[in-house]
């Protein structure tokens, strides 16, 4: 179930400049990156419901890395997406507070994509180990057998 | 009289070569004598790259990856990478194929819940359960083998359908099968949860409540635990679903006692279930027509399935190409591993053998 766009831009009006759309994904809103926690708190804390951040990750889509916060509503039945840019090796910043379910994967998401994580209680490694290269960038190759072999 | 006592606090490694971390998960542990006081996750030592790989594999060959991502459940994982795909395509898949799915995710689920079930006893130090679980898992997987060839890693869920239609030796399996399954897991639930000391064990340890539930992203068993009846197959049908009658099983005080009873339930109404796709499987192909490289049009997809562990989802950005621009796998393990830094401190360390045990978590997926 898709949620209302008018009421989805009501809540986020005093919050952050959002850009509502739909896509093939459902609702998706785009934010500032600053604003990302002050947004998904208020989703939470409005009508909507949104009580759940079901997933995070990020996708590098080949200028910056887009990070994707996906959050559910069971009193309406209803999903929304918001989405933030973030520049290359830049910070991101922590939503623990809101949703205690972004812990691990803010993590796996800082290292995979290069970012530093802010205001996280843990932001130690999570997946692999100091020196790997931020592997989910489009830019960082799958070495072949050969070229491990060779290292 | 002693006076109080002023002991140091030690930090134990728990794992990851521990049996009963269920794989490689490793816990830092400060203890205070026996208490637990702090908990914190350690992972990685199973990661693999899954989603690396997958955007340089075609998408027939992301059933071959989520195989080896949970891989108690392959049949779930394979789903839900064909469901996105099919998403993408604007594919529909015939209703055999549809049936067969959801049979064979059922099939897949008890033999699954075996596995947590029996090894959930060793965790409290109960044994008997183990080999009798063994027996009835032994069964099923008789049945994957024969429609799929493998024991594990089946990939048998393709987009577009499944490979093969059932066997008449694996339905003869499964009646014979579904005439005892019910017995038997009376017999299960009297052998282990009948036991008192077992139940002295689970009782009341390890309570997640609703709120606690929600906010660490649970989902499956230890979300409806603590009382929210949220089931994708009754939610969001896929596969058959929609058509099948069950029950969504749930808890009220959301301690590790209530995970127990829920997923015991959930293999009755997997029987239930199965008994139903049987008698009820249409007539007709397996497979939708497709081409061998599907190179979907651009978009962005989420596709979700009930795993035995919880919400299995796949986000697929596409590029129009012959390889996912993007492969995102939720594994509901990487929630419910996160709890256990919450619901651990405070309680015994013989118990977070056994807590580790009731959230059900899969290292392969939580590493991926």
């Amino acid at each position: 179930m898709l949620p209302d766009e008018t009421v989805v831009r009501t809540v986020l009006s005093g919050v952050t400049q959002a850009e509502v759309g739909t896509s093939t994904l459902g609702v998706v809103v785009r934010v500032p990156h600053a604003d990302a926690a002050a947004s998904l708190s208020a989703l939470k804390a409005s009508d909507l419901g949104f009580v759940m951040l079901v997933d995070l990750f990020g996708t590098d889509t080949g200028d910056e890395i887009e990070v994707t916060y996906q959050l559910r509503s069971f009193a309406r039945d209803e999903e929304i997406y918001v989405k933030c840019a973030l520049p290359y090796d830049d910070v991101l910043h922590s939503v623990w507070n809101v949703f205690a379910s972004a812990l691990l994967p803010e993590r796996e998401t800082a290292e995979l994509f290069g970012l530093t994580l802010a205001g996280h209680p843990n932001p130690a490694r999570l997946l692999t180990t100091e020196g790997v290269a931020p592997l989910l960038r489009r830019s960082v190759p799958i070495r072949t057998l050969e070229e491990v072999r060779d290292r | 009289m002693i006076g109080p006592r002023d002991t140091e606090h030690l930090v134990v490694n728990i794992g990851p070569q521990h049996p009963s971390t269920h794989g490689v998960l490793r816990l830092v542990a400060e203890l205070d004598g026996e208490e637990i006081v702090n908990v914190e996750v350690s992972a990685g030592y199973l990661h693999r790259g899954i989603e690396k790989l997958g955007e340089h594999r075609r998408y027939h060959q992301l059933g071959t990856l989520m195989d080896r991502g949970d891989y108690l459940s392959g049949i779930h994982g394979e789903l839900a990478a064909a469901l996105a795909t099919e998403q993408l395509l604007e594919v529909e898949v015939p209703p055999k194929a549809r049936w067969l799915r959801s049979l064979m995710g059922e099939v897949n689920r008890i033999a699954s819940h075996m596995i947590w079930y029996g090894t959930f006893g060793l965790d409290t130090g109960a044994m008997g359960q183990f080999l009798y679980a063994m027996r009835e898992r032994e069964t099923l997987l008789d049945v994957l083998e024969s429609v799929s060839g493998q024991r594990m890693m089946f990939n048998y869920v393709r987009p577009g359908g499944v490979i093969a239609d059932i066997t008449p030796d694996a339905e003869q399996k499964l009646r014979t099968f579904l005439r005892t399954i019910d017995t038997y897991i009376d017999e299960h639930h009297a052998l282990l949860g009948g036991n008192e000391i077992f139940q002295k064990r689970v009782r009341g340890v390890g309570v997640i409540n609703r709120e606690m539930g929600l906010s660490f992203g649970l989902t499956g068993a230890n979300l409806r635990c603590s009382g929210v009846p949220y089931d994708v197959r009754r939610d969001k049908p896929y596969a058959a679903y929609g058509e099948l009658e069950f029950d969504v099983p749930i808890g009220s005080v959301g301690d590790a006692w209530d995970r127990y009873l829920v997923r015991m339930e959930e293999m009755r109404q997997a029987a239930r279930m199965i008994r139903q796709c049987i008698e009820g499987l249409p007539e007709g192909d397996v497979m939708a027509k497709i081409p061998k490289v599907v190179r979907p049009p651009a978009g962005e997809v989420y596709a979700c399935v009930e795993s035995p562990r919880g919400e299995l989802g796949i986000h697929l950005v596409s590029d129009g190409s012959d390889t996912p621009y993007r492969f995102h796998y939720r594994a509901p393990s990487l929630f419910a591993v996160q709890v256990l830094e919450e619901i651990l401190p405070g309680t015994l360390l013989a118990d977070a053998i056994m807590l580790i045990g009731s959230v059900d978590i899969l290292i392969g997926e939580i590493d991926r």
